[in-house]
């Protein structure tokens, strides 16, 4: 299905006729092609920014709903539905009490907002701590707007240097940060008429910058003068770049299979070949997952910022629209990592099973395609409680969705998938850290790498995949993740649980330490 | 690690030497929140310490405000109705199991998991609520009263508290798994902090730091007080490696415990007998004015009490005629008061990194370190 | 599977063994001073504990024997009293309140290592777990100070340097001594504990005219802390 949203023709028509109709006219119409690049490439370049601006809000919803679903912890606009029912089960008619009856119109509110957004739970005695069970929608919305006022409450914050501080490097620092962070979109095609920039060797340009912040974070924990801060940036350093050398490895791979160093190219390939580069290289890809965020710097890999040790690491110093910013810029580069991976391994901005709704019925792709993803909308639309008038919505906006929708939409449910990571896990130690990485996730690139060769040499013969074999790999994957999943000593873990006995007397059941051998 | 730093659990403050990422020496330094409790108690009625007791370890008040309790009535000679003891037992297990939850909240955050914080605090809730019925606040009770307690179980109480127990014992299975079966966990807290059982009892450690080198000693049933002996519980012990205890060994005995103090409950609200009895039929006006006959100056009383976090132990001399109602000398002993410099003392050799990990697994709290 | 403790039969092996100690210190330290009785507790459950008055002078060589020779391995509190109206040859009083818990290190078998769980209903004689209260007095002086148990017991230390720290009482042989509880630049010479100094405003035994004290001068003022 070709692009349809075609942001950037759009943009050099636009233009081209802006150029024509202004320079052409002059003297100097030789320089209207010129011009009417540089236009279109100012055009492009706000538009990615302002999507990926305005969609980053989204991420940091996902960050916070998901996290405290997860948590089972209730949040400010939650908190507001205690106002109008009662906690416990129980309930204060404080309105009752007004003179002249004051509160009648209190008590209609209260009954009103209660049996719209009221629930009832299951245990009446520890109501308390177990109701918090979906409230419904309306209070998950008001949480796009916080990210703003967090913005604007660092605008107002004081920021300063300390005193003893290296100043010139302390103000380049967030500089480099945040510049390198911004300039990675540059390079990372929203679509395959969405892009800011696309040289030929756009993956190379990438990857070097991406390495650039490691730098600025490195800079930024020596330079406050501050002990924890330059433990943290150490940190930093050196776990940065014990995990640029898989991620390094594992993106060649990718780029060994799909034949080009471009992007673009590379979507392309998953696009044309009918299959999914993740089922072709689920290592890689899980390579792929756990060294970017390790560059990101999100638990289980937060050491550098690590706050029950070193207060916030090798930010600490920073204040105001300066650590902002740089806040800002982990989120960016979450978000990049999100979006690689998408365009590496998810197939970019293809619609899942969009090839086959093509084959099927040619030439009505986009109603038909859509028409399968509307009937689905209806059945989802019956069955909530939503009443079934409002299913056509379902369908009519899945079928207007322009590729780069489907882009953004596989990042954050990759990057879901990084909150729940972080949700779960335990900060690793740093030593540990490098010694995983050196140790494990090197030699497991190499060997990535190897597959990546061995595939697009030998099993790959042009045009599409026959269907075995990303099949075949998939299975395999799975086969080896539900073996490590499931391999665990079920008596030792049942031995855990149960306490030990003072009258038994007995032994309790062996708890090797694999650490000490 | 200055006073204000989000790991040490308090304010105090530990230097540390390192060497690179290892450290070499360290040095704690308490006495930031010396509340002078021991002198300003020497002028307080026996009656009004109790509010002061409470207030030694907030984390755990009501454990520290039965220890007084014991050892005033073994100053004051006071006998004690049953009924009173078991409620007793049962608020102590409830701010035990109280206690420990705050410390595993505390715990997982400094090793990197928020989840469990939550999830911790939301089971906290539970007991609190309890707590609360019991004494009429969340944090400082104020519960105990010489000779009794200060008022019967709430209608319903024992029905709610079993529910919510229960309702507890499944949860914490499932933080447990949370924990258990995540391996950066168990790779963060295994092989750290390292403690022998003879070494921590000869520096004066007690309670579930030393339950988890192998041994299972506890107040409780060395020295019994109270209804303990006529419940049905297991000490919570661990086995630990051939070098000693790890974090890993005192976070599970100290889960371990929490689920014994838990069917503790269950225990005495099924056993606990009948009747109004709750408090020395006497009454607290008559305990506090022949206090100048049955305390007289020089006479002393005291009592070792299993707090959450060890031995703690109230030492009174009585006042006699010349200071009325007022004890001569209280002197508290804070088991963390000898915890502290002791697990200083054991981080050496380990990383920066397992500095919150092992003083964390220790359990400090401040309030009862530095009275 | 779980059964209760019985406490009947216990309370007799504490007696027996109390009464152990006794005897063996009154054959051990005949002579010098040391008294040893069986105590009471008079709360909870009745179960004994050794009392032992120490003369002051054989402090240390007591300290060893109870531990080496009685099993005390725990030294609970180690604190100190004035006493400026009592007794001549008691106006200071040290108390130290030691445990004998009998814990070892758990033993190693191939590898791994076996618990020590004991059943208090059949523990008897030596581990019996006892508790121990010993008092040593001291005569009027403005310098009181006892021998310091530091390298017998590593839990003395921190104890005794409270007990300078608060009362004023010196351990002689204390290696590193400081205050503990106090800020470190508090004035040489200065011990809340003891009974000159008066809690300002709080001492509810004299009553006042005006309740909030807004009239009071502190007894102390004027003179540095």
């Amino acid at each position: 299905m070709g692009d349809w949203f075609t942001v950037r023709t759009w943009a050099s028509d636009f233009s081209q006729m802006v150029a024509d109709n202004t320079i052409g006219k002059t003297s100097f119409s030789g320089y209207s092609d010129t011009l009417a690049a540089v236009i279109t490439e100012t055009i492009m370049a706000v538009n990615v920014f302002a999507i990926i601006m305005g969609t980053i809000l989204v991420l940091l919803w996902i960050e916070r709903k998901f996290f405290a679903r997860i948590m089972d912890r209730r949040g400010a606009t939650m908190a507001i539905r205690s106002l109008w029912v009662g906690e416990g089960g129980e309930h204060v008619d404080w309105y009752d009490e007004l003179p002249f009856g004051a509160g009648k119109p209190i008590r209609w509110l209260n009954g009103l907002l209660n049996n719209t957004f009221g629930s009832s739970s299951k245990y009446e005695t520890v109501d308390r701590v177990n109701d918090r069970g979906y409230h419904g929608i309306w209070f998950l919305l008001p949480g796009l707007i916080q990210n703003v006022a967090d913005g604007m409450k660092f605008m107002t914050k004081e920021w300063m240097v300390p005193a003893k501080a290296d100043k010139f490097i302390f103000e380049v620092a967030p500089f480099l940060i945040i510049t390198s962070t911004v300039m990675i979109f540059a390079f990372i095609p929203l679509s395959s008429e969405i892009y800011s920039a696309n040289p030929e060797l756009s993956l190379l340009f990438l990857m070097a910058i991406f390495g650039i912040a490691p730098l600025g974070v490195f800079f930024a924990g020596w330079s406050s003068n501050n002990k924890y801060t330059l433990l943290g940036g150490i940190r930093s350093a050196a776990q940065l770049t014990a995990y640029e050398i898989p991620l390094l490895v594992t993106v060649l791979s990718v780029a060994v299979l799909s034949g080009s160093l471009n992007i673009i190219e590379i979507v392309e390939f998953q696009i044309s070949s009918g299959s999914w580069n993740l089922f072709l290289l689920p290592l890689g890809a899980g390579l792929f997952l756990i060294t970017m965020v390790a560059e990101v710097e999100r638990i289980p890999f937060d050491m550098p910022e690590a706050e029950a040790e070193l207060v916030e690491g090798w930010w600490t110093e920073y204040g105001g629209m300066r650590w902002g910013l740089m806040f800002a810029s982990e989120y960016l580069r979450s978000y990049a990592a999100c979006l690689l991976f998408a365009l590496f391994f998810l197939g970019g901005w293809e619609m899942p099973f969009g090839d086959s709704i093509t084959n099927i019925i040619p030439n009505q792709d986009l109603i038909l395609g859509s028409v399968g993803i509307g009937l689905i909308g209806l059945a989802i639309g019956m069955r909530s409680e939503y009443p079934a008038l409002l299913a056509p919505i379902p369908l009519v906006f899945m079928s207007i969705l322009p590729p780069v929708a489907w882009l953004l939409f596989k990042s954050w449910v990759l990057f879901a998938l990084f909150v729940w990571i972080r949700a779960s896990f335990h900060r690793i130690r740093t030593d540990q850290i490098l010694e995983f990485g050196w140790r494990w996730l090197l030699p497991l690139s190499l060997v990535n790498l190897g597959i990546a060769f061995w595939l697009r040499l030998s099993a790959w013969e042009g045009g599409e995949w026959p269907l075995f074999v990303p099949g075949l790999i998939t299975a395999i994957a799975l086969v080896v993740f539900v073996i490590l999943g499931i391999d665990e000593d079920t008596s030792e873990l049942e031995g855990r649980t149960r306490p030990y006995s003072v009258y038994t007397g007995e032994v309790g059941p062996a708890s090797p330490r694999s650490h000490e051998k | 690690m200055g006073p204000q730093h989000p790991m040490t659990h308090g304010l105090w403050t530990l230097k540390v030497k390192v060497d690179g990422e290892t450290v070499v020496d360290t040095i704690p330094d308490l006495g930031y929140i010396h509340r002078g409790v021991e002198k300003i108690c020497e002028s307080r009625d026996f009656t009004k310490i109790t509010t002061y007791c409470d207030r030694l370890c907030y984390a755990s008040a009501n454990t520290w405000s039965h220890s007084y309790i014991y050892a005033a009535e073994d100053l004051l000679e006071v006998e004690v109705p049953e009924r009173a003891e078991y409620i007793r037992v049962i608020a102590v297990e409830l701010q035990r199991i109280a206690s420990h939850l705050m410390w595993l909240g505390a715990f997982c955050p400094d090793i990197g998991n928020l989840t469990a914080f939550v999830w911790c605090l939301r089971e906290r809730e539970m007991m609190l609520d309890l707590l609360q019925e019991l004494g009429g606040s969340r944090m400082h009770y104020n519960f105990p009263r010489i000779g009794g307690v200060k008022r019967d179980l709430p209608i319903g109480f024992a029905m709610r508290a079993r529910a919510k127990i229960k309702l507890f014992l499944d949860r914490i299975q499932e933080t447990e798994q949370l924990l258990d079966e995540s391996t950066v966990f168990l790779v963060r807290t295994q092989g750290v902090g390292y403690a022998k059982p003879e070494e921590m009892v000869n520096w004066g450690v007690t309670g579930p730091n030393v339950r988890a080198g192998g041994v299972n000693y506890d107040v409780r049933w060395a020295h019994p007080y109270s209804v303990y002996d006529q419940l049905d519980w297991d000490v919570s012990v661990e086995r630990p490696s051939i070098k000693g205890a790890d974090s890993y060994d005192r976070y599970r005995v100290r889960v371990d415990e929490m689920r014994q103090s838990a069917l503790m409950c269950l225990d005495a609200l099924n056993k606990i007998p009948g009747g109004a009895e709750t408090h020395y039929s006497e009454g607290d006006p008559m305990i506090i004015s022949k206090a100048k006959e049955r305390a007289e100056e020089g006479k002393t009383g005291f009592h070792h009490f299993e707090d959450s976090r060890g031995e703690s132990m109230f030492y009174m001399v009585g006042g006699g005629d010349q200071r009325g109602k007022h004890p001569y000398r209280i002197s508290i002993r804070s088991p963390m008061f000898l915890t502290i410099p002791y697990a200083s003392k054991c981080m050496i050799g380990y990383k920066v990194a397992d500095i919150p990990a092992i003083m964390g697994s220790f359990d400090p709290c401040i309030g009862e370190t530095d009275r | 599977m779980v059964f209760s403790l019985g406490i009947k039969t216990r309370g007799e092996y504490a007696e027996e063994a109390a009464q152990q100690v006794i005897d063996a210190a009154i054959v051990r330290w005949q002579g010098t001073g040391l008294e040893a009785e069986v105590r009471n507790h008079k709360s909870g459950m009745a179960r004994p504990y050794v009392y032992i008055k120490c003369p002051r002078n054989h402090w240390r060589a007591v300290a060893k024997w109870l531990r080496f020779e009685m099993g005390a391995d725990h030294c609970s509190m180690i604190t100190g009293i004035h006493w400026p109206d009592g007794p001549d040859d008691c106006k200071w009083e040290v108390v130290a309140h030691l445990m004998r818990m009998n814990v070892i290190n758990p033993p190693e078998r191939g590898g791994w290592t076996k618990q020590v769980i004991r059943d208090p209903k059949i523990l008897q004689d030596d581990d019996v777990p006892m508790e121990f209260e010993v008092s040593i007095s001291i005569p009027d002086t403005r310098n009181p100070s006892v021998q310091s148990v530091q390298e017998v017991w590593m839990g003395a230390d921190w104890n005794e340097k409270e007990t300078w720290d608060l009362v004023g009482i010196d351990f002689e042989g204390h290696e590193n001594m400081r205050r503990v509880l106090q800020p470190h630049d508090t004035p040489v010479g200065f011990h809340p504990l003891q009974r000159q100094h008066k809690i300002r405003y709080h001492d509810f035994e004299v009553m006042y005219d005006d309740a909030q004290g807004f009239g009071r001068k502190a007894i102390d003022e004027g003179k540095t802390k």
